[in-house]
């Protein structure tokens, strides 16, 4: 391979790892934007997604839909339903009765919402790896030696559209316009008529459901699900909606980018093998964090989402 | 007052219970020879020793084994017995422990066994070497295959399972059965994975050929696509990953997805038909260097029936050789025309090319495997298949 088959093949590497991390740090952002908490819960909501898309595919897989992209498409649609759902009941059983507690104490909250979440699956699940088995094949286009399949072509397809159309329903819908109110001033926003706690709600399943539809993207291309497959991939996605600035949605969607990029061209530096992937590109995280500590489109405190 | 000396009546009633009911029922040798009619005349009877963990973790394993032996002395009794004398053996619980090995092996010492069959795990095998020594007793070590039981060998074991690193030739064999000179090997940062890894590089770099990829993946990572451009860049004709299923099943979809079409090989870890299951059609076509499990073997279809009917149950993975050693030491005592023990052993190290399921026994003069018993297997429509 040429350098520039190298460079090409990262890239779209990047792109699939980075929108897998963007979409996930897109939940963690929003939910610190609007409550000002670090849902840790956020990675088990991935897994969960999975697993939940999982039991749905294999039911389709009987019927008309089959386990090809029809069956995918419905059981995402239904997965993120659900999953979002989830989210909301989460945050009115957990969350809101501590909304006006210390912020410690919701966050030890949302560790035992997490613990919650992936124990119950382990002992669901038995622990094991389970298969995830679709109804696609490994066709895909060639350039040179660079390989991309059309399963990995559709999926960033896919993250992007999704993250555009929650930039468009942010930024254009009077239900964004709430989400960013209530970022700002909450009481504000119910002094003025806005009804906070459904705005809420409406954030923890939007969340929620993108997560869910990361964890489901995550098991189509890697094939395989674990209970603990959201510990590695939440920590990442935390560290993306950081450094793009936590609490603004571009932010988590290029800190996503970013990170899978960053990840994957670090790989191939000689000298640097796989093992040392994380340290280099968490290197280079630190460092932008040093000369920019409110992320790259932070700004000040009061502007936030 | 009276409360502490309750106590301690119960804890002399249990240590005593302890005592007498773990020892005693295996004290007496189990009659284990078939009972009809036509059963042959026998003159007299031999005992032999079996080491194997029938309590703890490793439990199952233990039983596996015995039962595997009890199949092979049925059947040797069957033939007239070994010399003329009807074959019987007593059991020692090593518990996958070295205390307890110590022990057991202590109890088949002074149960004057002929021989002893067994070992499954090398830390509860180590610290029995030097008792069979010293006692001077034929050992057959049947699963544990740790390059420490060579070292401590007292002069008096014999391993019939192949030793970690027969595996890293079974692979350099795979490959350049292929035809591939340039090789790719992947582990996982673990003690076994990265062993093999780095004894494989050796085998294959003594055979004058080239390694052009060597990396390491951590573990709970998904995502190895930086890692398959890697191998692809590097050229590599063959990917041998040395870890196991869970993750071995994603790197094999990430290199066919990445479009990588050379050979790929995994070590035993990876053996489990999950990784098939995972792997889906990526999997098809993946070989697997395994130790002789049953499962895969061919000539052991009559066993595997025989195990069945006799337990309701599949042989485990080490049944087939708890078998074939049985088979060997009744041979050897044959050969040796006494059960004189220095006589036994040397009959036991002029072992030549004898046949057995898991292949042909010839010891080397460390008194372990000539050859490595390493056998092949190929993914094939979702299942694991012997492959020539």
């Amino acid at each position: 391979m040429s350098f520039q088959e190298i460079f090409i093949q990262q890239l779209f590497n990047g792109l699939l790892l980075g929108s897998f991390y963007g979409l996930v740090a897109l939940g963690y952002s929003m939910v610190y934007g609007i409550v000002k908490l670090l849902n840790f819960a956020h990675a088990d909501i991935y897994m969960v997604g999975g697993f939940c898309s999982l039991s749905l595919l294999s039911f389709f897989g009987g019927t008309f839909l089959g386990k090809g992209w029809f069956g995918i498409v419905a059981a995402m649609l239904i997965t993120m339903i659900i999953v979002g759902l989830l989210g909301v009941l989460i945050e009115r059983i957990a969350y809101k009765p501590l909304r006006e507690a210390p912020r410690l104490s919701l966050l030890i909250t949302a560790l035992g919402v997490s613990m919650i979440l992936y124990n119950s699956v382990m002992v669901i699940t038995g622990g094991e790896y389970k298969a995830y088995g679709t109804g696609l094949g490994y066709e895909g286009f060639s350039l040179g030696s660079v390989h991309v399949t059309y399963t990995q072509a559709i999926l960033i397809v896919a993250a992007v559209s999704l993250m555009l159309i929650l930039h468009l329903f942010i930024t254009r819908t009077m239900y964004g316009k709430a989400m960013r109110a209530i970022s700002m001033d909450r009481d504000c926003c119910r002094l003025m008529g806005v009804n906070v706690n459904k705005i809420i709600a409406l954030t923890f399943f939007v969340g929620s459901a993108l997560a869910a539809s990361a964890g489901m993207m995550a098991g189509v291309y890697y094939g395989s699900l674990h209970f603990f497959m959201g510990f590695v991939i939440g920590i990442k996605a935390f560290t993306a909606a950081v450094i793009g600035g936590i609490g603004i949605i571009p932010g988590a969607m290029l800190g996503g980018l970013l990170l899978g990029l960053l990840e994957s061209f670090g790989t191939q530096i000689p000298f640097i093998g796989s093992e040392w992937k994380d340290v280099f590109s968490f290197s280079i995280l630190i460092l932008i964090l040093i000369f920019k500590p409110t992320g790259l489109l932070g700004k000040k405190e009061s502007e936030r989402m | 007052m009276t409360k502490r000396l309750w106590l301690l009546a119960l804890v002399v009633v249990l240590l005593a219970s302890g005592v007498f009911g773990c020892g005693q029922p295996a004290e007496e040798p189990k009659d284990e020879g078939p009972d009809s009619a036509e059963a042959p005349q026998f003159d007299g009877e031999m005992l032999i020793g079996v080491m194997v963990p029938v309590t703890g973790s490793e439990a199952t394993y233990g039983k596996d084994m015995e039962n595997a032996i009890k199949i092979a002395m049925d059947e040797i009794n069957a033939a007239g017995g070994i010399l003329g004398k009807e074959v019987k053996y007593v059991v020692g619980d090593d518990g996958c422990d070295p205390q307890m090995g110590s022990a057991a092996a202590s109890k088949l010492v002074s149960s004057e066994v002929t021989a002893v069959l067994g070992g499954y795990c090398s830390g509860a095998t180590i610290p029995t070497l030097k008792i069979y020594g010293d006692a001077k007793v034929p050992f057959v070590i049947i699963a544990a295959n740790s390059t420490q039981l060579i070292d401590e060998n007292a002069g008096w074991s014999f391993m019939i399972n192949s030793p970690g690193y027969h595996q890293a030739n079974a692979a350099a064999d795979c490959f350049e059965g292929f035809g591939s000179t340039k090789l790719a090997l992947v582990h996982q940062g673990d003690g076994f994975s990265e062993d093999l890894a780095t004894l494989t590089r050796e085998e294959w770099e003594k055979r004058g050929k080239e390694v052009v990829a060597y990396d390491v993946v951590n573990k709970g990572e998904q995502d190895f696509s930086s890692l398959v451009t890697k191998i692809k860049a590097s050229g590599a004709e063959g990917v041998y990953w040395t870890a196991y299923h869970a993750d071995g099943a994603l790197l094999i979809r990430q290199l066919r997805q990445g479009g990588f079409t050379g050979d790929i090989v995994v070590a035993d870890g990876s053996s489990s038909v999950q990784l098939l299951e995972i792997a889906g059609a990526a999997g098809e076509g993946v070989y697997c260097t395994s130790p002789p499990v049953v499962d895969f073997l061919p000539a052991a279809a009559q066993f595997i029936s025989k195990y069945n009917a006799e337990f309701g149950q599949e042989p485990g993975p080490y049944s087939g050789l708890a078998y074939d050693g049985t088979h060997l030491l009744a041979d050897a005592i044959e050969r040796a025309g006494s059960t004189d023990p220095e006589a036994i052993r040397d009959a036991l190290a002029a072992t030549k090319n004898f046949e057995t399921l898991s292949g042909t026994v010839t010891f080397t003069p460390e008194y372990i495997l000539e050859e490595s018993n390493f056998i092949i297997i190929k993914g094939e429509g979702g299942k694991w298949v012997l492959a020539e």
